[in-house]
């Protein structure tokens, strides 16, 4: 254990001073299988990142509809063309880029929405928090996926933008639960009593006091919200009502070879591919995260 | 004793609890003096606490503080001040010292992150000022190498370091009054000393005074210049502590200095005072000791017993003040089989 505490009396060289979160990436390093996932997904966010570096190709030229449509992998064309002579590497690697976006806002939306929601109902308590719960059971009645699909019918050829507005939005009663959840359970803690007794405000006690202890399940929720995301913002490309064509996600480039999925499997397989390393990654690092902080509790 | 520093006048905290009104803290009275230490001693569930949070209005829902209860600090009535206002009291004015060190920090900041805390809260002070000035109070309260343990936190600290830090953040902003609720029952004998001399040390410094909670009779005798003795949500007895120590009059006390170890007396067993205070839903009519006294008889069951005053500054609530005569017939007490414990 690097912190035992040392008695009053002994003088010798202080501990090293290390927060606690340095402390938690470095306990979720020390596991192979999150070594390998931190450095899968890095390398995949890297790629999107620099996707107009490395992309061979434009992803949405259409060079050659005639003679270069539905190449198998080649090495012109590792990853194949579609349909349009499109190259499926480089539309793979621009829907790295937006795949990862939009998982990335929608969480960022809902984090906001779902951290403010379940902190400002735990903290108050009583009947607003009831109120506040009963409507949340309300909406997490309604499933994600149905709510999604019934809005984007409504309303179609939404921009990216709000699609994402809609992911996020659609996203954070689970973890309003959550943070709800933590907040009840430390409110009466008693260092929150005592930020009381040394003049602390209730606003300063929720955001400086609370929050800050509940950040392991908050970024465990994310995590696994952004690879929830991803897995959303897919399918419901893939059923049309996502992504506006022709922008290249992977649920778009896999609607683009749907048609034919036995014989360009070249279109489902890549996209699909990256889709799976990013999800599992994500979920393997969530649950690194949150056995370092069972662990600690 | 000139004009108070605090005067608390019939102060009633009930908590609404489901099993009924739990009366915590039962219309209790006194005063603490500037710079006096006063020790307040009872058992679990005497009230000693509740009084303790009641004064800087910590009482959480379903508990309250009743009309009619007054707290008089500095010339304002703490029961009726407006949240912005007792907020600038807490930790300024009136500051507590916790028992549980450990859990009384927040576990993830540094502690020097903490006492600076109180400095920029009521100072208005910048980052900058309000740490040099935590490591100015963490180095007065005796932390060795302050500076670098600042930096720390409290996980990384020792159990007696970690009460220092709290002590720190206490006196940060030299209050009038420190509460000290238990302050040394969490940490080892040897550290309990130091921790006692340097509350003693700092309050001579600073001129606070310090309203001393603590069930162990021995802190007090080593601190305090007056003592109350709580039992069942009331004040039992009152004097000052040689007085209390030479001549406590209400069997409750008598009980409580009984049950203190002795050196050197050869005893296989500890004295206890058999039975637990009654539940605070149901204090029994008449006196609240009496299922408990060697000495109760049938007025002790019909008359709730005011504070009788014995001497100048010491006052008892039992009739023995005005049946003295009663004390020569102890019997063993009818001890209530269900009495259950209150926290």
């Amino acid at each position: 254990m690097p912190w035992q505490t040392q008695d009053f009396a002994a003088s010798g060289p202080t501990p090293v001073r290390e927060s606690p979160l340095a402390l938690a990436v470095r306990r979720i390093l020390r596991k192979p299988s999150s070594r390998v996932a931190f450095f899968v997904l890095g390398v995949i966010v890297l790629v999107g990142l620099l996707a107009p570096l490395l992309a061979p190709y434009n992803p949405a030229a259409m060079p050659d509809i005639v003679r270069l449509k539905d190449l198998p992998p080649s090495l012109a064309h590792p990853f194949g063309t579609d349909p349009y002579s499109r190259d499926v590497l480089s539309r793979v690697i621009y829907g790295a880029r937006l795949s990862l976006m939009i998982g990335v806002l929608a969480t960022i939306v809902s984090l906001t929405l779902g951290v403010a929601y379940g902190a400002i109902a735990g903290y108050a308590g009583g009947i607003l928090d009831a109120v506040m719960m009963r409507v949340l059971d309300a909406f997490l009645s309604i499933p994600r996926l149905l709510l999604l699909i019934g809005v984007l019918v409504a309303w179609p050829r939404l921009s990216i933008g709000a699609l994402v507005v809609f992911l996020g939005l659609t996203g954070w009663f689970g973890l309003s639960r959550i943070v709800r959840g933590q907040v009840l359970a430390l409110k009466h803690a008693e260092f929150v009593t005592a930020a009381q007794a040394l003049g602390a405000s209730r606003r300063r006690i929720l955001w400086r006091h609370l929050l800050p202890n509940i950040v392991s399940p908050i970024v465990v929720a994310a995590t696994l919200g952004v690879a929830h995301v991803i897995v959303l913002e897919a399918g419901l490309s893939y059923l049309g009502i996502g992504v506006p064509k022709p922008l290249a996600s992977w649920g778009n480039i896999i609607q683009d070879g749907s048609d034919q999925v036995a014989t360009l499997w070249w279109m489902s397989l890549f996209p699909g591919l990256f889709m799976v390393l990013t999800v599992m990654t994500l979920n393997i690092l969530a649950e690194s995260l949150s056995d370092v902080y069972e662990r600690r509790r | 004793m000139t004009a108070p520093l605090l005067s608390i006048r019939n102060l009633r905290t009930w908590f609404y609890t489901e099993a009924g009104v739990a009366r915590a803290v039962d219309g209790v009275s006194f005063d603490i003096g500037a710079g006096e230490t006063l020790g307040l001693v009872g058992e679990s569930g005497s009230g000693k606490s509740v009084t303790a949070l009641s004064i800087l209005r910590l009482i959480q829902p379903p508990g309250r503080i009743e009309s009619g209860s007054v707290i008089e600090f500095e010339g304002k009535d703490i029961v009726t001040l407006g949240d912005d206002e007792i907020r600038d009291i807490r930790g300024n004015r009136i500051s507590m010292i916790f028992q549980e060190p450990m859990s009384a920090l927040n576990p993830v900041f540094t502690v020097g992150d903490q006492v600076a805390e109180v400095a920029r809260v009521h100072a208005g002070m910048s980052r900058r000022d309000a740490w040099d000035r935590a490591v100015e109070m963490l180095a007065l309260t005796g932390m060795p190498d302050a500076e670098s343990r600042a930096k720390q936190y409290p996980h990384q600290l020792s159990g007696g370091m970690r009460q220092r830090v709290l002590i720190a953040m206490a006196l940060m902003m030299k209050p009038a009054l420190v509460i000290a609720d238990e302050p040394t029952t969490a940490l080892d004998v040897t550290i309990q000393a130091q921790i006692l001399d340097l509350l003693v040390d700092l309050q001579k410094k600073i001129g606070t005074s310090i309203l001393m909670i603590t069930h162990d009779l021995g802190v007090i005798a080593e601190t305090a210049s007056r003592v109350i003795v709580m039992y069942a949500g009331e004040v039992v007895e009152q004097a000052e502590v040689d007085e209390l120590f030479a001549k406590p009059q209400h069997p409750y006390t008598e009980g409580l200095m009984h049950s203190m170890p002795h050196i050197g007396h050869d005893q296989e067993r500890l004295n206890v005072i058999p039975g637990t205070v009654p539940a605070p839903t149901e204090w029994p009519a008449g006196c609240r000791f009496r299922d408990r006294c060697p000495y109760s008889w049938d007025r002790c069951e019909s008359e709730h017993p005011p504070l009788y005053q014995i001497g100048t500054d010491h006052v008892s609530r039992c009739h023995l003040a005005v049946e003295p005569e009663r004390r020569n017939h102890p019997h063993p007490p009818v001890v209530v089989e269900a009495g259950v414990a209150a926290a």
